[in-house]
């Protein structure tokens, strides 16, 4: 009860017009930003980290909150129209929803996102508020083999559901885990895969990938078989909004989408990609529809991007009540608390509930503000497809190039952008599934530290992986995944 | 502050490397110095800064010298880190051949161990490390840094085989925190910031602190005092391009000098959490050429060298 | 991601129309080279580590051996007679057939900013690349595409740059 209290001085602190003000401007900014490829919430926020110097702790957090909320919507539309996902957390959502807007469904697809992304942060937030506490204690008791499992079980099912044929499925993933080792070794300082290139020695970053893959492959592609006039075939009349049956099989995803998300995104090393990952393949799953997957199914657009803002929401449970970063974003945020010399922890609720609670009030005024800031203008961002075909990927690439020019203006990156999206254009072409390749580069480095954490502290003794109850299970359903479907192919054979 | 994040102003005067990312504890050294001695008026001029990061800065470092040597303004952020990573990189850079004009602040080391730990003292601990070296797990920051060394220097001190010790290194400061309490590991070294708050929670305990004295914002044993003369710390400081003219030279030196007395830089440390450190000039550069060697002798003795 | 998953079924012999299924073993032996690379970088590494049982070069060898393996499999599959559809996208089809110049330019256009970055700036970088793109896409109108892109280039230039984005002088070569 006593949550609720604070909550309410939260928001009389929140509510003020000088600090609406603010999250208004970090919503439009947030937005704004995150429209353009690769640039994701952290990069956004740390690019206005330098603001923190001249604006008040409190301002300048309401205004992150916006700037957080508004960065991941943006990214979502950037996924869904031109099929650039600006930030790992919002992948999934380009799966399904560019092909929903390709298939005259664009506006469907960035509602039931933007609602959905307003359902989850809500929920999420209530859950952040009450259950804070609670939920960063249950983080401590997570060891090294319980994450190596999970990251295991995301690996066997990525690779598995994915694309056509397994083999290509696994061939992206490795290609992911051998891009994930390049780069000096921090647990030995060996230099790996780097050839003498100094460049390469902090490793490929993640943006670079990202963009060269999505962006720079697609251009490649479409480009070697586009021909005048069939792009312009998509006009916004058939760009109808929900439907009575899409809200119908949104609403289940959605709620899905959030229980998996806000957990998984409290825990250290969480992030955004496992939950929303792990939501599209339940989703598919479950779906009735499960054939439209891979050709606009609206349940792949829902259940994942709740599942994105939840475990945004999530990853302030750590950082707000341990100050522990979980993500990139959150680390940049830790950054901002530094700046005016706060140390996140659960002293900060005492010494300066009027920030805390604030800045969760603020939370659930941003996302009310961002819903209806943004639904009027799904129609306005779904226009971006009418601009005629030519100068739209010619501006994709100039933005891309930005992303990765802005990020530490290095030529190895734009070397390094060349060849990857040749390989995205290889890609496409012989039909290999783009995300496990990201899923390998992200996860895979995560699951070498905790591999070698676990062993190291066990003094070798293998058998420390599945000694946690919980890793035994989820080593288990990875075999599961891997053997089942070859088992049931046999059985069929000789029935 | 819009005036000194401007890039490709006409009249910019100095130009600062700031070998790390946006964002970090080097970053923000080099931009706050700066902007404290702008607001002290100690210099008046523009300033135009680079964020070159990776390696521990070795190659913002090796660009700056390829772009500055022979420059009469230009300045480099660097750190303690650099001293070990030039070292694990096998950079070419040298670091005598830089001018060194201050060193600015220092963080020192302390080593935890879960609250209800058997190890009650820093002596518990290296017993137990004597005793069985591959049983007790430490963690800390990535290989070669600052948190290594002062495991190994500790280890030396007590008589244990560097060679043997089990360090693992981990991505943050809060995931050694969480190894420590969890379990898997048996202590942990980091910067005094990141521990203090959960050692206040009562989740872990600080047995030392690798201080020459008694600090004020932990009050724990210093590493001398326990038995073990170690001291080190992960300072940052700043270089000048090599073979920078005499006279500008001096300027730099006097400038940091000034800045490290003045009102603002002061309130700078106090919201930061840093702690003060200044050494200028050529001392500075006797402490570096001193800490290279220091520094090298331990990474080789841990295997980490050639 | 996935087009006709039904295709995926290995088929025998010889595609379905008339014409025989291409064969892309070059697919298969370039996986297999990208996982050589990967092991001949393991060569310097450590397989094994003190403590931990696995060093730097474990998970080296772990990507490369698992892409060799993977290659040979996709060969098997490729003699097979694997049928390889090319994704559906925006504004194209799998059925096309790849028009190399158009491939070409597109490629231009991307490895061009590796030379003319650092020399000639972010904004003339990104108003050449913007008109060979447009170009590959069979606009007619370069001058106007020259324009556009220059437009683009240094507004982008300069709202990221007062943002704090480090995106490189206006016009390097100028001085500014």
């Amino acid at each position: 009860m006593q949550s609720f209290e604070l909550l309410l001085q939260g928001f009389s602190v929140a509510l003020q017009p000088t600090n609406l003000m603010w999250a208004l401007l970090g919503s439009v900014l947030g937005t704004a930003i995150g429209v353009l490829p690769g640039i994701g919430p952290a990069l956004t926020i740390a690019l206005l980290l330098p603001v923190t110097i001249s604006v008040a702790p409190t301002s300048a957090f309401i205004m992150f909150a916006g700037v957080l909320y508004g960065a991941m919507y943006g990214g979502s539309t950037t996924s869904i129209l031109i099929n650039t996902p600006g930030e790992a957390g919002s992948m999934m959502t380009a799966l399904e929803g560019n092909k929903m807007a390709r298939a005259g469904r664009g506006a469907a697809a960035l509602a039931t996102a933007a609602i959905g992304s307003f359902v989850a942060g809500t929920i999420a937030t209530i859950l952040l508020t009450f259950a804070a506490p609670f939920i960063a204690e249950i983080a401590f008791y997570f060891k090294p083999a319980d994450y190596f499992a999970l990251i295991i079980l995301a690996f066997t099912s990525v690779a598995v559901v994915m694309g056509t044929s397994r083999v290509r499925g696994f061939i992206a993933l490795f290609l992911g885990l051998g891009l994930g080792v390049v780069g000096i070794d921090k647990m030995t300082g060996a230099a790996r895969l780097t050839f003498g290139v100094s460049g390469l020695f902090d490793g490929i970053h993640l943006t670079v990938v990202l963009v060269s893959l999505f962006a720079v492959g697609e251009i490649l592609y479409v480009a070697s078989r586009y021909r005048p006039g069939v792009g312009d075939v998509i006009t916004l009349k058939g760009q109808a909004w929900m439907t009575k049956e899409d809200w119908k099989r949104s609403w289940k995803p959605w709620l899905r989408g959030t229980a998996l998300g806000f957990p998984m995104g409290a825990l250290p090393a969480g992030g955004s990609e496992i939950p929303t990952m792990l939501s599209y393949t339940l989703e598919k799953k479950l779906s009735k529809h499960s054939e439209q997957f891979g050709h606009g199914a609206i349940e792949g657009v829902a259940g994942p991007e709740a599942a994105n803002n939840a475990a945004a929401a999530g990853m302030l449970v750590p950082l707000l009540t341990l100050g522990l970063p979980t993500s990139a974003t959150a680390a940049v945020l830790l950054a901002a608390f530094q700046n005016y010399g706060l140390q996140p922890g659960p002293f900060l609720f005492t010494s300066n509930p009027e920030l805390i609670w604030g800045l969760i009030a603020s939370l659930y005024i941003g996302n009310v503000m961002l819903l209806v800031l943004n639904l009027p203008l799904v129609g306005i961002w779904v226009k971006l497809l009418l601009i005629p075909r030519p100068q739209l990927y010619a501006g994709i690439l100039v933005f891309a190039m930005i992303g990765i020019w802005g990020l530490s203006g290095q030529v190895i990156d734009l070397i390094v952008m060349v060849t990857i999206g040749i390989v995205g254009y290889v890609m496409r072409v012989y039909d290999f599934p783009i995300a496990p390749v990201l899923i390998g580069l992200i996860l895979g480095p995560m699951a070498e530290v905790q591999l070698r954490t676990a062993l190291a502290a066990a003094q070798g003794n293998p058998l420390v992986l599945a000694s946690t109850p919980l890793s035994a299970i989820m080593l288990t359903i990875a075999v599961l995944f891997l053997l089942v479907p070859f088992v049931l192919k046999r059985l069929k054979a000789n029935a | 502050m819009f005036a000194a994040l401007a890039t490709g102003t006409a009249h910019a005067q100095v130009s600062v490397m700031l070998p790390a990312n946006p964002g970090g504890g080097w970053d923000g050294t080099g931009r706050q110095a700066m902007q404290a001695m702008i607001d002290a008026g100690i210099y008046t001029g523009g300033v135009n800064f680079t964020n070159t990061g990776g390696a521990g800065g070795t190659i913002g470092l090796a660009e700056f010298q390829n772009a500055q040597t022979g420059k009469a303004d230009a300045l480099a952020i660097f750190g303690a880190i650099t001293v070990g990573a030039i070292d694990m990189n096998k950079s070419p850079i040298v670091l005598a051949d830089f001018r060194p004009i201050a060193r600015l602040t220092t963080e020192y080391d302390v080593i935890a161990v879960k609250a209800d730990s058997p190890y009650q003292t820093l002596a518990d601990f290296v017993a137990a490390l004597k005793a069985d070296p591959g049983a007790v797990a430490v963690g800390g920051g990535s290989a070669g840094g600052v948190d290594q060394i002062a495991l190994a220097l500790l280890a030396q001190a007590g008589g244990v085989d560097v060679h043997a010790l089990n360090y693992i290194p981990q991505a943050s400061g809060a995931e050694t925190v969480t190894g420590i309490i969890n379990g898997t590991l048996a202590a942990g070294f980091s910067g005094v910031s990141e521990f203090t708050q959960f050692a206040e929670q009562g989740r872990i305990r600080i047995l030392g602190i690798t201080a020459a004295e008694r600090q004020a914002s932990v009050d724990v044993p210093t590493f001398k005092e326990a038995g073990f003369d170690v001291e080190i710390g992960n300072w940052r400081g700043v270089l000048g391009s090599p073979d920078m003219p005499e006279d500008n030279y001096q300027t730099w030196v006097e400038n940091f000098k000034k800045l490290n007395d003045s009102d603002q830089w002061h309130k700078v440390l106090e919201t930061q959490g840093w702690a003060q450190n200044y050494l200028g000039g050529a001392e500075f550069g006797t402490f570096i050429a001193d800490e290279t060697t220091r520094i090298g002798t331990v990474l080789k003795d841990a295997g980490l060298v050639e | 991601m996935s087009n006709n998953p039904e295709t995926s079924l290995p088929q025998t012999g010889t595609g379905d129309g008339a014409r025989a299924a291409p064969r892309p073993w070059w697919l298969g032996l370039c996986v297999i080279a990208l996982g050589c690379v990967c092991l001949y970088g393991t060569s310097t590494l450590a397989q094994g580590a003190r403590y931990a049982g696995i060093g730097p070069g474990l998970f080296v060898t772990i990507a490369g051996g698992g892409l060799v393996i993977l290659g040979v499999m996709l060969l098997v599959q490729i003699a097979r007679g694997e049928q390889f559809e090319a994704q559906d996208a925006e504004d194209a089809t799998g059925d096309e057939k790849a028009n190399p110049v158009a491939l070409g330019t597109a490629l231009v256009a991307v490895i061009l900013p590796i030379f003319t970055m650092n020399p000639l700036g972010l904004p003339i970088t990104a108003m050449l690349s913007f008109t060979l793109v447009a170009r590959a896409f069979a606009s007619r109108k370069p001058l106007l595409d020259l324009v556009y892109g220059a437009v683009l280039g240094s507004a982008a230039w300069f709202l990221f740059t007062r943002l704090g984005l480090q995106l490189g002088g206006f016009l390097p070569f100028a001085g500014f």
